[in-house]
């Protein structure tokens, strides 16, 4: 838009939400061009909008004007989900972070897409319940950003992931009106099941202005374990053996070496410095049940190679040794000025191999790549560690992103598990889909978004280039970041 | 459609057995198809569709009296040839199967691994998983282990333009792509024909115990099952039967209603759910008579809600309260079995009071729920209207049909609206 549409547009709406909640200025916009991924991109103004009904009318004046539109939560997307690559509007939903209702006789809580994952929990908790999907930017990534990916975490090994947990939707659509989805209170419906469809639907097809999720006692024990293995070979296969002998555990986490340096170096949980992978293991049940349920688990684990198991004591041992792996990615700023992480998933009996091949990969490239992930899923983070500084580097490092992500394409998986295909990972979806696939998707995607305005450039293939952004014109502290800003980044 | 005679209506001739068995409300199809792969029955569909006439799709025909009658039923598309186990590696806890395998064929090879899929939905002999994906049938478990949709990883599906697209994956956590399962679990076959599925899987749990307990006033019973539902140590298993639904699920007791509770687990997780659920439902005002299930009772329960009967079969949705209101409604002679963890409730009428039956359910819910006809003789079903109103984004849903299926090839005016 040229700066008169510009101004026409932050006009309008300024008209709908008041003048301190539009704006288009050049300077104050640049706040909404980056998320959690490296790219970047300028909206051509930004509204954050305080109701669903403001929201509607924000959707119909950008469907009007034919100005493509962003919603934006926490803005922790690591795949450039809410970069506003094709300019317009961003929709910000900072404002709008209400829990609306909690009904504990119906199991559901009703929130606005801007409340905090963490928040909510944290507010169920003295009543005895949860939200069960945890991801591990779970103090900063929003509901309303959970449901644009779908977002695991941890815990998606027992209890599925958003899209199970989510049972209603209100979503403003490009027409300008606001309907509500799905069986909000009850577990099915009647009808095509909608709110399935939007859930991962990175904000493509519609917005949303209200959520349904279920909510869950919490369970009365969990039991964490630490197991150290020699090797990654010895870990991955402790993960089939737990599943293989009909245990059914909450969680399961891998870090390696590298990872490990990183995360105790930040965190001093008491990850030994000297293993080869450590494995993170969490059962919950009544008391008698996660204790007999972290023997066995420990008796598995050591069965298969472990060199010595761990059991967290206490509730503030189990603290620490999730906030060590919560914050596993934020503290990789002490191995690299800058890192790059994947999400492919494998059958989870093709985590030797892959994890194999990625470590040729880092040999014959020269890059290090850590390994910090959910591995009772077989989703994989590797963490390719290299300085946006130094000419080239990041061209290099995207190209050994595509290289894994077809590896696991190949070997059955996916190309993300949780943190959605947005604009990274765009091209990459012919990995796993043919364009019959994408065809049928596009099809449905022009049934909610006739114009395509609804975060436009994403999750489809453009089979273009993808945009390399020059490296950042930034200065840059030497040293390690300062333990606040560890503890709030994804 | 008085052109019918003329038009050429492609596929196989049919016996008359086939027929009459894929008939649905009263309408026989004229030709039948029974696809072998993915790509056939696209093409299948595609040639309905070029011809201009009207299918149904055919898996077990467990569910095929749910829904309008179709505005018309030119060819039968049997999935009858689409029953392979196409992979299954148990320590990934995932499988791909063909959309026509009956699931108790595929529960029995999985169950050679120490494995199951959570699903018990009725008549497991004949119901197929594309049928219960199609219908989104569930069972007694349900409040426990979710839906058919949480254990759907990925889908194959042929559509009427003679493609098969995919969507999902093998794997059992993959966001890439739209989540194009939702879509198809529940639509009735109204958008494309489901030809192979990836599912999740899980361990057989260790240990298993019944809990028969019976109530003299329905308010006590649904306070128990209250409890249960939202306690950490839920059931996997849960029932509320009145004395005539007990009887035929096979209990010959005097018992004016009754809390079937299933529990499953690890063995110690078994003992103290057994201890609380008692404890639960004596001071709610129950007593526990059982605590042993005769021989076939669960399985009886299980089925209860697809037996063909002579009678209207009513199936109602909604909240964990709305349930509550829903049974309520149904007054103390209703024949009911609802499963209180779910929110769900399957009763059955006498032709004659099933319309006053429908419109007191559908009061007790309100907008939060749904009441649905499950089976009734087709020229009650237009006065019944089985859907019930129109769901909210209904003109979505229109448009979904249209961009799928542009000429109205699949099961015609059968789903909710008219769709």
């Amino acid at each position: 838009l040229d700066q008169a549409a510009r101004d026409h547009l932050a006009a309008r709406l300024k008209a709908v939400v008041g003048p301190k909640y539009a704006f288009a200025d050049r300077y104050e916009v640049r706040l909404y061009q980056y998320d959690a991924s490296p790219e970047t991109a300028l909206p051509d103004a930004v509204v954050i909008p305080g109701s669903a009904q403001e929201v509607a009318v924000v959707v119909k004046i950008c469907a009007e004007m034919g100005v493509p539109l962003v919603a934006r939560c926490g803005s922790s997307s690591l795949a450039g989900g809410t970069v506003p690559v094709a300019g317009g509007v961003v929709v910000a939903f900072n404002r709008m972070n209400r829990i609306l209702e909690v009904d504990l006789e119906n199991l559901r809580a009703v929130v606005e897409p801007g409340v905090v994952n963490l928040a909510l929990s944290q507010h169920l908790r003295p009543l005895g319940f949860y939200y069960v999907p945890d991801p591990s930017s779970q103090g900063a990534c929003t509901i309303g950003g959970n449901v644009g990916t779908n977002a695991g975490g941890p815990h998606t090994l027992l209890y599925g992931v958003t899209v199970n947990h989510v049972t209603g939707l209100e979503v403003a659509l490009p027409s300008g009106e606001l309907i509500q989805v799905g069986p909000k209170k009850a577990a099915i419906s009647t009808g095509y099941d909608l709110t399935g469809l939007l859930v991962g639907s990175e904000g493509t097809m519609a917005v949303a202005t209200k959520i349904w999720v279920k909510i869950a006692p919490v369970p009365p024990a969990s039991k964490t374990l630490l197991a150290i293995y020699q090797d990654v070979r010895t870990a991955s296969n402790a993960v089939s053996a737990v599943v293989g002998k009909g245990i059914l555990p909450a969680a399961i986490e891998m870090m390696d070496n590298l990872s490990i340096q990183a995360v105790e170096a930040a965190s001093h949980a008491g990850y030994p410095l000297d293993a080869g992978a450590v494995l993170l293991l969490e059962v919950d049940g009544i008391p008698a049940v996660a204790e007999d349920l972290a023997q066995r688990m420990s008796d598995v684990c050591r069965e298969y190679g472990a060199t010595e198991v761990r059991v967290a004591k206490d509730e503030a041992e189990r603290q620490a040794l999730w906030k060590g792996r919560k914050g596993a990615f934020s503290a990789m700023g002490r191995l690299s000025p800058d890192f790059y992480v994947m999400d492919g998933v494998v059958p989870r009996t093709k985590l030797p191999e892959t994890l194999e091949a990625i470590a040729r990969i880092s040999e014959r490239t020269g890059f290090k790549i850590c390994n910090v992930f959910h591995a009772g899923d077989g989703n994989l983070h590797p963490l390719v560690l290299f300085d946006s500084f130094k000419p080239g580097q990041y061209e290099q490092v995207l190209k050994i992103g595509d290289e894994i992500l077809k590896l696991c394409a190949d070997l059955g998986g996916s190309i993300t598990g949780e943190h959605g295909v947005g604009l990274e990972k765009r091209e990459n979806i012919r990995f796993v889909f043919s364009q019959d696939d994408l065809d049928v998707m596009d099809q449905v995607r022009r049934v909610f978004d006739p114009l395509k305005l609804m975060n436009p450039g994403k999750l489809f293939p453009t089979d273009g280039q993808r945009a390399v952004p020059a490296p950042p014109a930034r200065s840059r502290r030497v040293g390690a970041p300062a333990p606040e800003e560890e503890a709030i980044w994804v | 459609m008085g052109l019918k005679t003329q038009r050429r209506i492609p596929g196989k001739q049919i016996s008359v057995e086939d027929q009459r068995r894929f008939g649905v409300d009263g309408l026989l199809p004229s030709k039948a198809m029974y696809p072998a792969s993915p790509e056939e029955a696209a093409q299948s569909l595609q040639v309905c569709a070029e011809a201009g006439v009207t299918a149904v799709i055919h898996g077990g025909g467990t569910q095929i009296g749910l829904g309008n009658p179709p505005r018309s039923y030119d060819v039968a598309v049997s999935t009858a040839r689409l029953d392979q186990l196409l992979e299954y590696e148990p320590a990934d806890l995932t499988c791909r199967v063909q959309a026509g395998m009956r699931i108790q064929v595929l529960q029995e090879t999985l169950a050679k691994k120490g494995q199951r899929l959570p699903l018990d939905p009725p008549l497991p002999g004949r119901a197929t998983l594309g049928g219960i994906l199609a219908a989104n049938t569930n069972g007694l478990n349900a409040g426990r282990y979710g839906t058919v949709r949480d254990w759907v990883v990925g889908i194959a599906v042929a559509y009427p333009t003679g493609k098969v697209a995919r969507a999902g994956g093998k794997v059992v956590k993959n966001v890439a792509g739209y989540d194009l399962m939702k879509l198809h679990i529940g639509a009735l076959g109204t958008l494309g024909l489901i030809a192979e599925v990836n599912l999740k899987v899980q361990t057989l749990p260790e240990a298993a115990a019944t809990l028969l307990a019976h109530f003299e006033n329905v308010s006590d019973a649904l306070e128990a099952a209250r409890q249960l539902a939202r306690s950490y140590l839920a059931p996997a298993s849960l029932a509320l039967l009145d004395r005539k639904t007990l009887w035929e699920c096979g209990v010959t007791a005097d018992w004016h209603w009754t809390l079937a509770v299933g529990l499953e687990g690890y063995a110690r997780e078994v003992k103290a759910a057994q201890t609380q659920t008692s404890g639960v439902i004596r001071s709610a005002g129950g007593r526990i008579d059982a605590l042993e299930a005769p021989p076939g009772f669960w399985e009886r329960t299980r089925d209860w809600p697809a037996a063909e009967t002579d009678q209207v079969g009513l199936h109602g949705m909604s909240s964990l309260t709305g349930l509550a209101s829903m049974v309520r409604a149904a007054g103390p002679e209703a024949r009911l079995l609802a499963h209180p963890a779910a929110g769900e409730v399957h009763l059955r009428v006498p032709i004659g009071t099933a319309e006053l039956m429908l419109w007191r359910l559908r009061q007790a819910t309100g907008e939060e729920g749904r009441v649905i006809v499950r089976s009734a003789p087709a020229e009650m079903k237009v006065a019944l209207n089985v859907w019930g109103p129109p769901p909210p984004g209904f003109p979505l849903m229109q448009g979904l049909k249209r961009a799928l299926d542009p000429k109205t090839t699949l099961n015609p005016g059968r789903f909710v609206g008219g769709i």
